[in-house]
């Protein structure tokens, strides 16, 4: 047996594994997109694409997609910036912090999330007795509330991809900054965070396309009434039983990722 | 430590963290909270203390059976998920297959993929060929989007191992079978581990492909409780969401004991 015949061996239940089931499955999906009753059409796009309702639910994902990835960069890199120069002790409770919320299912996090900014959940009293809030306020079924859920299940992503980059900055470099005369503030504008820039622009793509792909903490927090795209899918699949329309949802969503990370890849920056 | 901060930069830093961990770990507490409550409501805080739900979710069929789904499907998609992921990673290390590079990105593409879009292509797939999704379906699912992982923890180990002492081994004859499983398996393990860690982590609290692979009979923990969610919720599914923290806690503890949780976390 070769070298080569022994490798090829080695990665062979993988490569067919994924070739068949996730290749193909994908391949089926784009197929069923254009698929109509006699031959292919393009009716499912034109349906979606001609459809005020359905443009809302796309520019509601994508600006609600946007503000959490921002609100995510924004508490992302100062934590991860305090992590990475913390002391040790202090840097594992805050890597636990981060983990334990990342590893928890969606599911209950939503769901503690409903409990806290439903009409008697804790939030909505707070800012009630603040006297910020009337009687019948309520944050659930608001765009809001899918904000909160989704920054709070995104931010570890955020936080991690950082973390990585800004963890190998020389610390030598920020001393030097000092010691020529720079303030705390500006050492982190001008050489900490230039050089976390290729973390944080990871961090934003990886939050984004999550945040876009999402449909359970937007289902559970935003009610059917605040639809986003892939919420959308959902119901296409299991309500209205129209795959070739869910097929082509999810075509658009696949453009509209690959439109943001292919540039990115071809940066050079592909490897996170 | 950069060295002089200024007192009110550090107040400022503490208070930050403080209010973000404060975010970040409220709806957990607030979960656990609710589920110790006496009351038929969900409320929190809590009124009273009991543990009458989760003698509730321990004597209910429908939670038992759907934890009994995920426990099984998690464990199958560790085995094969660490086993395909762990050998690629082992071949994309060596770099002698041609486009080895290509490879690389071939087994971490599942990552990249937003997960509704394969789920949605697994579910029509399945249906064309084998008609009603089975158990198996969510194995094969979940192992796709699990491989990514053990590539990645693995390779990450690997690249840092040394490369020549496979070349010793073979010098001292030992075949090809042995240098594999003595030499080079032995230093995959810890990336190994965090992998099959990640698997069952990630299987087991998956909601997206198994919800769209959903079906009576055939619903998993986390569909169990979205499901629950979306209609009436009682503290019973607290209890049930308690229960799965309390599994990821366990879960980080025994990582950290094995491998480290910074080793873990910047992988």
């Amino acid at each position: 047996m070769s070298d080569r015949a022994e490798n090829l061996i080695l990665a062979l239940p993988g490569l067919l594994l994924l070739a068949v089931a996730f290749f193909v499955p994908i391949a089926q999906m784009l197929l069923l997109s254009v698929q109509g009753e006699e031959g292919l059409t393009l009716a499912n796009f034109t349906r979606f694409l001609g459809d005020p309702y359905y443009l809302g639910v796309l520019w509601r994902t994508v600006r609600l997609s946007l503000l959490i990835t921002a609100i995510c960069a924004l508490i992302g890199f100062p934590l991860a910036y305090i992590m990475a120069r913390i002391g040790p002790r202090m840097r594992l409770w805050l890597i636990v912090l981060v983990i334990l919320p990342l590893m928890t299912s969606v599911v209950v996090r939503t769901f503690g999330w409903m409990v806290l900014l439903g009409r008697s959940g804790l939030v909505p009293d707070i800012l009630r007795s603040l006297g910020l809030a009337g009687r019948n306020f309520s944050i659930m079924q608001t765009e809001s509330a899918i904000v909160i859920g989704m920054v709070q299940v995104l931010l570890p992503f955020m936080t991690l991809s950082i973390l990585g980059v800004v963890s190998r900055i020389d610390t030598r470099l920020e001393e030097a900054a000092r010691t020529m005369g720079c303030g705390f503030g500006a050492t982190l504008r001008t050489v900490v965070l230039p050089l976390a820039l290729p973390g944080i622009v990871a961090g934003s793509l990886l939050c984004f396309t999550l945040s876009a792909s999402s449909f359970v903490t937007p289902n559970l927090l935003g009610g059917s009434r605040i639809q986003v795209l892939a919420a959308s899918i959902y119901r296409s699949v299991t309500q209205t039983l129209d795959w070739p329309f869910a097929a082509a949802q999810a075509v658009i969503l696949f453009v509209g990722v690959l439109l943001i990370l292919v540039p990115y890849a071809r940066l050079g920056g592909g490897t996170r | 430590m950069v060295g002089a901060i200024s007192r009110p930069v550090r107040i400022a830093a503490w208070i930050f963290v403080l209010a973000t961990g404060l975010f970040l770990l409220a709806p957990l507490v607030v979960v656990i909270g609710v589920s110790v409550s006496e009351s038929q409501f969900i409320s929190f805080p809590p009124d009273g203390l009991s543990l009458r739900w989760y003698r509730e979710v321990l004597s209910s069929d429908s939670y038992l059976g759907a934890a009994w789904i995920s426990f099984r499907v998690a464990l199958l998609v560790t085995l094969t998920s660490t086993l395909c992921g762990g050998a690629a990673a082992i071949a994309i290390n060596r770099r002698a297959l041609p486009g080895s590079g290509v490879l690389a990105t071939f087994f971490l593409s599942p990552l990249v993929l937003p997960t509704i879009i394969y789920a949605i292509g697994m579910l029509m797939l399945w249906s064309a060929i084998f008609g009603p999704v089975t158990i198996v379906t969510i194995w094969i699912g979940h192992t796709v989007i699990t491989i990514p992982y053990v590539v990645r923890t693995t390779l990450a180990v690997l690249s840092e191992s040394d490369p020549f002492l496979e070349e010793a081994a073979q010098t001292m004859g030992a075949n090809r079978f042995q240098r594999l499983w003595l030499v080079v398996v032995p230093q995959c393990l810890p990336g190994l581990a965090a992998g099959a860690f990640f698997a069952f982590n990630i299987s087991f609290d998956e909601a997206v492909v198994s919800l769209f692979l959903r079906k009576p009979g055939l619903t998993t923990l986390p569909v169990q409780i979205y499901g629950q969610l979306e209609f009436s919720p009682d503290p019973s599914v607290a209890a049930v969401s308690t229960i799965m923290i309390a599994l990821t806690v366990g879960l980080i503890l025994i990582i950290d004991r094995m491998l480290g949780v910074q080793r873990f976390a910047s992988s």
